[in-house]
């Protein structure tokens, strides 16, 4: 069932290209929905506006997802402020290659504030946002390179150290001083 | 013929494994997790203990309800002897298939059960029909629990509960905290965990909120005072003019 030349050849992984959910969540929806037997028509037509309007917009501080067109939904959170990542697949989510992120912040609801539903190569996807949320990465990392901080606290500690020096020195001068205005007395 | 029923068992084991991981697609490789140069990745499955303690609740539960189910099928089988006697096939897969259905399953959910965890981090999969991953970073995790039941201390196993905050109603497996938390289930060495995992704690500056990064001094005495050249120059004057000073007034 799996396929290695699929896996292999896939494109890298770009979020912030990631616009619409996979047509294989059309699929998901189709057979979870036909899965309710009776309940088929009443639960399909949430899932298809569900659907057909999903979006989703990674940018580099934080994802948004809105859909509905009459019951209209828009979340937005920033990466930083993610608590904590689920990852769900049961197996008709497997067979479809799919996955149910769940990204959950800190607020107070008890389901997660944002399932990521429908993409493909799910496990990119959560390696993307674990990068980018809190604690993943050392918190005083910069872009500029690691060794000019060293540098620069080595020289810091150079120039105390000669301060440290000269005014060891000033404080033997003052003592002296001091003994020497003592002695005529 | 112990030994050959064990072989056959492992053999039909291995074989479903087989089923799961063509037919199922489930995961074979324990799960993994990004890391930067030079950090640690540690992962691991409960204890042996932890099996030995799912299968003592297996033996109990099995005692009891085949106790009850073969009281049953004898007290009709004495009512109507050919009632009971029609229901024994039936009795029968009742008293034994659920047996044979739990045991694998908890051999199953031990052998799909990870926990993987970083310098940084913590990822713990679980689940065979449903598979479930949860990510936490230690800088978000407001507290650590450690659960721990008399027949566990037997088994020498014990729960390490990681959660995050944010409150809400029950998680998915019925835990409080609306799923912001990590289970870590049976495991010998929770209390080494736990220290690993507070150590990692006391070190965080954050309150685990989400809150940005912050241009923290490091070392605050030295970083506060921007020493230049300037600074240097002016104590080498004063030192200087006590130099001379010293000089003057040991001519007297």
């Amino acid at each position: 069932m799996t396929n290695p030349e699929y896996e292999s050849c896939r494109p890298p992984f770009d979020a912030a290209s990631i616009e619409r959910p996979d047509p294989a969540l059309l699929t998901y929806y189709i057979i979870a929905s036909a899965m309710t037997l009776v309940a088929f028509p009443i639960v399909i037509i949430p899932n298809l506006f569900r659907y057909y309007t999903l979006k989703y917009k990674f940018d580099d501080k934080g994802v948004s997802m809105s859909w509905g067109i009459v019951f209209h939904r828009q979340t937005y959170l920033t990466y930083r402020r993610i608590q904590d990542i689920h990852v769900t697949r049961n197996l008709l989510h497997r067979w479809l290659g799919l996955a149910a992120v769940a990204v959950q912040t800190a607020s107070g609801s008890a389901t997660a504030e944002m399932t990521i539903e429908g993409i493909r190569n799910p496990e990119a996807l959560r390696d993307f946002l674990y990068a980018k949320m809190r604690g993943a990465r050392p918190e005083n990392e910069t872009d500029a390179p690691q060794t000019s901080q060293s540098d620069s606290e080595h020289a810091a500690s150079s120039s105390t150290d000669e301060v440290l020096t000269l005014l060891r020195e000033i404080r033997d001068e003052i003592s002296q001083l001091r003994t020497i205005g003592e002695k005529p007395q | 013929m112990k030994t050959q029923t064990l072989a056959a068992a492992e053999w039909v084991y291995a074989g479903l494994w087989g089923v799961l991981v063509r037919w199922f697609r489930v995961p074979q490789e324990p799960p993994t997790l990004a890391v930067r140069p030079g950090e640690t990745v540690d992962s691991f499955r409960p204890a042996e203990g932890y099996l030995r303690y799912l299968k003592f609740w297996f033996w109990l539960v099995l005692l009891i309800v085949d106790i009850g189910l073969t009281t049953a099928w004898i007290a009709i089988f004495i009512v109507n002897p050919v009632v009971g006697a029609a229901l024994s096939p039936i009795a029968l897969f009742i008293i034994i298939a659920p047996d044979i259905i739990a045991y694998i399953a908890i051999h199953l959910r031990y052998d799909t059960t990870w926990y993987v965890m970083t310098d940084r981090s913590l990822r713990i999969r679980r689940g065979i029909i449903s598979i479930h991953e949860v990510t936490i970073t230690f800088e978000n995790v407001q507290n650590v629990m450690l659960r721990r039941g008399p027949l566990q201390r037997y088994y020498g196993i014990a729960d390490l509960i990681v959660q995050t905050a944010g409150g809400g109603g029950a998680g998915p497996h019925g835990e409080g905290g609306g799923g912001h938390l990590g289970v870590i289930e049976g495991i010998a060495n929770a209390d080494a965990l736990r220290d690993r995992i507070l150590a990692r704690l006391r070190d965080s500056k954050s309150a685990g909120l989400g809150d940005e990064a912050h241009p923290v001094p490091s070392h605050p005495p030295q970083h506060a005072m921007q020493l230049t050249p300037d600074h240097v120059a002016t104590l080498r004057q004063i030192l200087g003019g006590l130099r001379r000073l010293n000089g003057e007034r040991g001519h007297y």
